[in-house]
């Protein structure tokens, strides 16, 4: 059991938004953002590269300089970076050529980065764009369609699917879920939703920070967000119920047993 | 019977939406007052949201991959790449 709830995290920092998308060139070359895309007023993380600070002269600095700058600071988020693009690619191999295709970009658009604001957070930014303008362009089309249009009886679904309550019996199970299956539950949830719920969950981004990194309104990272955790919830209870961990017992709370219609309606 | 997506629904519909947004760090700080006072009184609320936050540390835990070793030098080859292009 958990005893007491954690505190909630300190509350958004207050980023200006920006309007305008890093583009993928036509010729496949790098480009830099056709403005100047630098997230100004992200704000520098306490866990911010520690020599990323506002004083450095970019003007004033060498090529060299430069791509020692990136790589002491920018090749610190390769790892984390990557975690993302599996996220995205849900892939290995795409999701490396992802990384290495942002990083790329990144390194192009260097001197357009603020020192001493949120390099991670730029770095995500221009991962996200690269994905969508290189990736999910080619391959992903109909399931962005689609993950808009959830219908409301799917929501109505997953809603009382859930609604006879979450119990430790569930708890449990999902403690007992292997890594493997946990990924798995989220990956199966709709793209636009798992990506909200990777940068809140993994990163702690607050909904500014995650609205930033998408380039969409803040409702929309809101409903993406409870959406989101309300299927992932679904799916892994699907798994858990799967693996024969029975979560329909506890006496007096139970909840319903999964059918084919629920499943499906995760999907 | 409304249930309030298995909340008590104390704060009406949208109930569960408001926890997760608790869970966030998203409220005034007066809203995180009120529901910090209803998840102490709220057995099932409390439940709720401890589940929650299992999920998101579960999810937490298993996004922490490593890169491939080789991802760094293929990406610094690479930024060798765009220099000799613009500068060579």
């Amino acid at each position: 059991m958990t005893p007491t709830i954690a505190p909630p995290r300190p509350a958004a920092v207050d980023w200006p938004v920006m309007t305008d998308h890093i583009s993928a060139a036509e010729d496949g070359r790098p480009q830099a953002p056709a403005h100047d895309e630098t997230p100004a007023a992200y704000a520098r993380p306490e866990n911010a590269p520690e020599h990323d600070t506002a004083d450095i002269d970019v003007a004033a600095e060498t090529e060299t300089d430069r791509r020692a700058r990136f790589e002491r600071d920018a090749l610190e988020f390769v790892d984390q970076l990557y975690s993302a693009a599996l996220r995205m690619t849900r892939n290995p191999q795409d999701a490396e050529d992802l990384v290495q295709e942002a990083y790329t970009k990144a390194y192009s658009s260097f001197h357009q980065y603020r020192p001493g604001t949120n390099l991670k957070a730029w770095l995500y930014r221009i991962l996200t764009n690269t994905y969508i303008n290189l990736y999910r362009k080619r391959q992903r089309e109909p399931q962005q369609a689609q993950t808009d249009t959830v219908e409301d009886w799917q929501m109505a679904r997953a809603a009382e699917h859930t609604s006879t309550g979450l119990r430790s019996a569930e708890t449990e199970a999902l403690d007992r879920l292997p890594d493997s299956e946990v990924k798995a539950a989220l990956q199966s949830i709709p793209e636009d939703f798992r990506l909200a719920v990777y940068f809140a969950d993994v990163e702690g981004y607050a909904y500014k920070e995650i609205a930033e990194i998408l380039d969409v309104p803040i409702g929309t990272v809101m409903s993406r967000l409870h959406r989101g955790r309300k299927q992932l919830r679904e799916a892994l209870s699907e798994y858990a119920a799967g693996r024969g961990m029975d979560v329909t017992t506890t006496p007096g709370k139970s909840r319903k047993k999964t059918t084919a219609a629920q499943k499906e309606a995760t999907r | 019977m409304n249930r309030h997506d298995g909340c008590c629904g104390a704060f009406g519909e949208g109930h569960l939406e408001r926890l997760y947004e608790y869970l966030d760090g998203a409220l005034t700080d007066e809203d995180i007052e009120a529901m910090r006072r209803h998840l102490q009184d709220c057995p099932d609320c409390h439940e709720q949201a401890a589940f929650e936050q299992l999920i998101r540390s579960e999810v937490r835990r298993c996004c922490q991959e490593k890169a491939p070793e080789q991802l760094r030098a293929t990406i610094r080859m690479r930024m060798t790449q765009i220099r000799v292009t613009r500068y060579g």
